[in-house]
């Protein structure tokens, strides 16, 4: 089962770094922060992943939700700011 | 002057989700010694909780919750926790933040009397990290207009 | 036993293939708000699956009840992170793609 937990760890990491390249690549500002929102959402995930495969899960299920909370309030700052500024 | 957001989606999610997330700082507070969390981490949230509420509903809304006066009393009174805990232990003759000292004025044996005496100081570095977190944030992108 | 590691791993690969498909549209989608739907609705669907699959293979503690509760905030928050995100590209007149 280990084995498995890891494949899959393995794989979302190679997810996180293809939602990187829409992060450089962009076109414009909106096109980054979404894919930064993305970066954030499987970051989440991987961290449980690796908690599991160190045996210790509730440490890192508390890390997992302060980064979801931090990436939600992150996403509607930028969105506000960007609705002023422009998109460039 | 941070402007209300004129969206009702976005208005009442953040609205729906600001207790949970003041009740989340707490808990990373109080469970510091067991899980990764502690003073700083839980004023950081608590603060996140705040800034949330600013963005989505107008400062004129915030002010009424935590204005100017309220955030620069609430530091001095995470300040005053650290300090008078750490001045309770020379008083009662030990060194400064020498918690096993505690025990004889809390009548518990000295290991409880020192963890009572972390968790107070984690809630002093608490308050003292989300009454500073806010004076900046609504220093810097709110200024003041009317006083 | 066997039938909790089969059920979790049977919803951890759905929500691996989620994420896939996902990015997937991220990187090869025309159109910003294209992109934004495949994002918004495939991620938010993945992080469900997957933590359903990670609490079934904790078992019934406290843990897994935490863990559940992260599965019922991303469900409230990430649509509406996607929905503030269109609704700026909407203000700075992004125009939609046509053919």
């Amino acid at each position: 089962m280990n084995t498995f937990f890891l494949l899959i760890g393995i794989g979302m990491c190679v997810l996180v770094l293809g939602c990187l390249f829409r992060v450089t690549y962009g076109p414009t500002i909106l096109n980054r922060a979404a894919g930064i929102s993305a970066v954030g959402t499987k970051t989440l995930v991987i961290l449980m992943i690796i908690g599991v495969l160190h045996g210790r899960i509730e440490m890192f299920v508390d890390i997992s939700m302060v980064y979801a909370l931090l990436n939600f309030v992150g996403c509607i700052v930028l969105a506000k700011y960007l609705e002023r500024a422009g998109d460039i | 002057m941070i402007q209300k957001s004129d969206d009702v989606i976005v208005r009442t999610v953040a609205r729906s989700l600001m207790p949970f997330i003041l009740i989340y700082g707490l808990y990373v507070v109080m469970h510091g010694h067991y899980s990764p969390g502690g003073g700083f981490q839980g004023g950081v949230i608590l603060a996140a909780g705040f800034v949330l509420l600013t963005v989505t509903q107008g400062i004129e809304r915030t002010r009424q919750h935590m204005s100017q006066k309220t955030a620069c009393v609430i530091s001095s009174v995470g300040l005053l926790i650290y300090a008078g805990i750490g001045a309770l232990c020379l008083i009662l003759g030990g060194r400064y933040l020498d918690y096993g000292r505690l025990s004889q004025l809390l009548q518990v044996d000295q290991p409880t009397a020192r963890s009572l005496g972390i968790l107070g100081v984690e809630i002093g570095v608490a308050l003292g990290v989300m009454a500073v977190m806010c004076i900046i944030f609504f220093s810097i992108f709110a200024a003041d207009e009317t006083e | 036993m066997i039938v909790k590691e089969l059920i979790s791993a049977v919803f951890l690969s759905a929500g691996f293939f989620f994420f896939f498909t996902a990015t997937l549209g991220l990187l090869r989608l025309p159109d910003f708000y294209s992109r934004l739907h495949a994002t918004g609705k495939g991620d938010t669907l993945a992080v469900l699956f997957s933590m359903v699959g990670l609490a079934v293979y904790e078992g019934l503690s406290i843990t897994s009840i935490k863990i559940l509760l992260i599965a019922v905030f991303m469900f409230l928050a990430q649509p509406t992170a996607t929905h503030a995100i269109s609704r700026a590209a909407f203000r700075c007149h992004i125009q939609p793609f046509t053919r």
